[in-house]
């Protein structure tokens, strides 16, 4: 049996097909997950809007080399997820496998990064609550949101991480076939975290600086 | 296949090798560049004093590169329209959601 007849799979006609089968499937999750983050990203507007100057005061204390040093791992790891889902698509097996491993290994950075940050923000007690070192209260607020925020998308990314570490294993040693429509799903779901984390970066890194 | 009495097919093969792996990169490649130039741009905006127009900058930038991510890098401008609908309803919600609840914030008078 060859690789493309065994990358097709029952009931579709072909390749084609079922790789905008498994695109659509996901783009109907990440529709779902579009108001999941919306609904954070409203909150933040209302309470920002009502507390403009906390907010500002708030967002100054944020690690942003940490931030921006991710934003350009995240925004690097979507390149290589990209090269990574159009090698699949034309077989070219090892480039696949090279591109999954870097992806992978930009978003493990991302977490260690993200780790580091969360260290100094403990150690600066900018966790809301009763030792909490900035005034006005509402400053607070801006620091709930980052930790939720911030922690959810982490969420997403490691699921993200551990995704694409099954296909790799699952390529590598040939369970499944590289051509076959498995990455169209995960790479539309890997550049989605990438995407909120867009949002993201300005709202809690930028704001505040000037 | 490579012909091994034919050295010129091997270097055909290469060549034909070395342009497929050009136009897997190339396209990406030149995304990813728009998006690290539009997120210097962002970072240095974040040092203007523009007053309450850095965040209205910020958010426009960031506007820009989802655009970016979500055309080329998640390919939706090769998509069915079926996936551009269920993309397009996110946003369609997304957008009702912030309308609604603004609607019922900035209208209060106390």
């Amino acid at each position: 049996m060859s690789d493309t007849a065994g990358a097709l799979q029952h009931p579709w006609p072909n390749l084609r097909l079922q790789r905008e089968g498994v695109g659509l499937g996901m783009w109907l999750f990440l529709a779902s997950e579009v108001l999941f983050f919306g609904a954070l990203f409203v909150g933040f507007a209302v309470y920002r809007s009502f507390n403009e100057d906390a907010f500002r005061i708030a967002g100054a204390h944020t690690e942003i080399v940490y931030g921006s040093i991710n934003t350009a791992l995240l925004l690097t790891s979507s390149l290589t997820m990209t090269v990574a889902l159009r090698a699949a698509t034309t077989n070219m097996r090892d480039l696949t496998l090279v591109c999954l491993a870097v992806t992978a290994a930009l978003g493990v950075a991302f977490l260690i990064c993200k780790g580091l940050e969360y260290r100094e923000d403990l150690k600066e007690h900018l966790f809301p609550g009763p030792h909490f070192p900035l005034s006005p209260p509402a400053t607070q607020m801006f620091w709930g949101f980052y930790w939720i925020m911030t922690a959810i998308h982490a969420v997403h990314l490691t699921g993200g991480i551990a995704v694409v570490t099954v296909v790799f294993v699952l390529f590598k040693r040939r369970i499944i076939p590289v051509q076959g429509s498995t990455m169209e799903g995960v790479a539309i779901y890997w550049h989605f975290v990438d995407s909120v984390w867009l949002v993201l970066y300005p709202l809690i890194y930028l704001a505040g600086r000037s | 296949m490579t012909d091994p009495s034919n050295p010129q097919s091997g270097a055909r093969e290469r060549d034909a090798r070395s342009e497929q792996a050009w136009w897997l990169w190339k396209g990406p490649a030149l995304v990813w560049l728009a998006l690290i130039v539009l997120f210097g741009i962002s970072f240095g905006v974040a040092y203007l004093p523009l007053g309450g127009a850095n965040l209205a900058a910020h958010l426009a930038i960031a506007a820009v590169m989802i655009v970016l991510l979500v055309t080329f890098l998640m390919d939706m401008r090769n998509a069915t329209a079926i996936v551009r609908l269920i993309g397009g309803a996110g946003l369609f919600w997304l957008i009702l959601m912030f309308s609604l609840t603004f609607n019922d914030y900035l209208s209060r008078h106390y």
